[in-house]
């Protein structure tokens, strides 16, 4: 019973906080995905990857890197990347704006961003695999 | 001294609600360093009181555990003796730090203890994110060689809720450097926030828990670097808040590679290897992250080397 109160009593304490930390507004100033700093993202992230094309959202940014493509997408106010075959990329379609491209990871299951021109057009990636 | 006359950490816990309150306040009216997210914070504070309920689940196994040992223990260490207390306090801080040095160097550890780094945030609420899991992957077990050597039970349960307790004032990002002599002995806000980096640098570095001279003793041991801040979270970050995933996914991920093992090197590979192990190589460990890091830093220098003039 003892346990029960002190559960309860921590579970109002969360709330509070959580809107206290809400009210006060001091979030991170996460990244902006211009292609200078989304280039500088995806080098960390994907070291080893060279990218040879990129397309831009206000909330991430998509790369393609032989077979795969690599995604940079904002969680909250940082952001996660994921990696997934460059043809499911391809394959996936926007709705309402948004782009969900499917990892097949647990941690992150899709990699949402708002890029409503997607696909690329033949012309794009011709572009970008010159 | 079977059982701990109080918790402690329940003892604390109004205090660490005031802690995070005065930490919010302060990055909001005084501008100090430390960022709150409301999602983040939700669930950081959704792992810790979820947390209790798991260890609830579970302590009866571990009470049942400790019973036994110290029923078989070898000796009697007198709880009311001055020295058993600073025997103690050392013993059960190298016992953390082993603790810790496994949860990040062995997958089946780190899947219980992984949902504490999963913040991108580096605050007192980070401190909270606490395991659900962590009795069920065993790493109790870890000190029940103090209670066999004599320790008794209560009073490693008053000295492991001291050390969880220390650990919570130094997940700030608010202080900086504490005066050196401090920053020599004991784990400190600096040297924990280089532990939640994930910057290569600082992957797999500093697991102390009150002293951090095990890690300068064992070479785990990196100082905070002005010209790299820290960046938090795990090498792949998350992709939303959800607990359950914060909880589960590296249990997740451990179940599907699995399924596709061939053998029993795969399996165990996939148990107990390192963390992003596998076994063609072709996804990254903490320790090919640092050595492509290593290569890259020496590379540039030799660069810098060269372009030096009369070089």
């Amino acid at each position: 019973m003892t346990f029960l109160y002190i559960f309860a009593g921590s579970a109002v304490a969360v709330a509070l906080l959580v809107a206290l930390a809400a009210w006060a507004g001091t979030p991170y100033q996460g990244p902006d995905f211009t292609e200078t700093e989304a280039r500088r993202l995806f080098a960390e992230e994907f070291p080893t990857e060279p990218i040879i094309g990129l397309w831009l959202a206000a909330d991430g940014a998509v790369a393609r890197a032989g077979d795969r493509a690599l995604v940079l997408f904002r969680v909250g106010d940082g952001y996660a990347s994921r990696s997934a075959p460059w043809s499911a990329a391809l394959a996936a379609r926007p709705e309402k704006g948004r782009l969900a491209i499917p990892t097949g990871d647990f941690a992150a299951p899709k990699a949402r961003i708002s890029l409503a021109a997607w696909p690329p057009d033949d012309a794009a990636l011709g572009e970008a695999c010159a | 001294m079977m059982k701990a006359p109080f918790d402690v950490v329940t003892l604390a816990t109004p205090f660490f609600v005031l802690l995070v309150i005065l930490e919010i306040l302060a990055a909001r009216f005084l501008h100090t360093r430390g960022a709150y997210e409301a999602k983040d914070t939700a669930a950081s504070l959704g792992m810790g009181l979820g947390s209790t309920v798991a260890g609830l689940l579970i302590g009866g196994v571990t009470a049942a555990a400790t019973l036994f040992t110290w029923e078989h223990r070898a000796f009697t260490i007198p709880y009311t003796a001055w020295w058993a207390w600073v025997a103690l306090f050392l013993l059960e801080d190298f016992t953390y730090y082993v603790f810790h040095r496994v949860s990040h160097e062995r997958r089946f550890w780190w899947a219980a203890h992984v949902n504490h780094h999963t913040s991108q945030h580096y605050n007192l609420s980070t401190a909270l994110r606490q395991t659900w899991t962590g009795g069920v992957a065993g790493t109790w077990l870890l000190w029940l060689p103090l209670v066999f050597f004599g320790f008794p039970p209560g009073m490693v349960a008053v000295q492991k809720g001291i050390s969880l307790v220390y650990q919570f004032w130094i997940h700030t990002e608010a202080i900086g450097r504490l005066p050196k002599p401090i920053e020599f002995i004991f784990n400190t806000p600096s040297h924990h926030r280089v532990h939640h980096a994930r910057n290569p640098r600082y992957l797999d570095r500093n697991y102390a828990g009150i002293l951090i001279i095990w890690d300068r003793l064992f070479g785990t041991f990196e100082e905070e670097s002005a010209e790299e801040p820290c960046r938090y979270g795990i090498v792949k970050n998350l992709g939303d808040f959800n607990i359950v995933r914060v909880a589960f996914h590296e249990w997740i991920g451990i179940g599907k590679d699995l399924i596709s093992a061939r053998s029993i090197r795969e399996v165990i590979g996939y148990v107990f290897g390192p963390p992003g192990w596998s076994p063609d190589g072709s996804r990254e460990t903490s320790s090919v992250i640092k050595a492509r890091w290593r290569a890259s830093v020496a590379q540039q220098g030799q660069g810098e080397a060269a372009d030096r003039p009369g070089a």
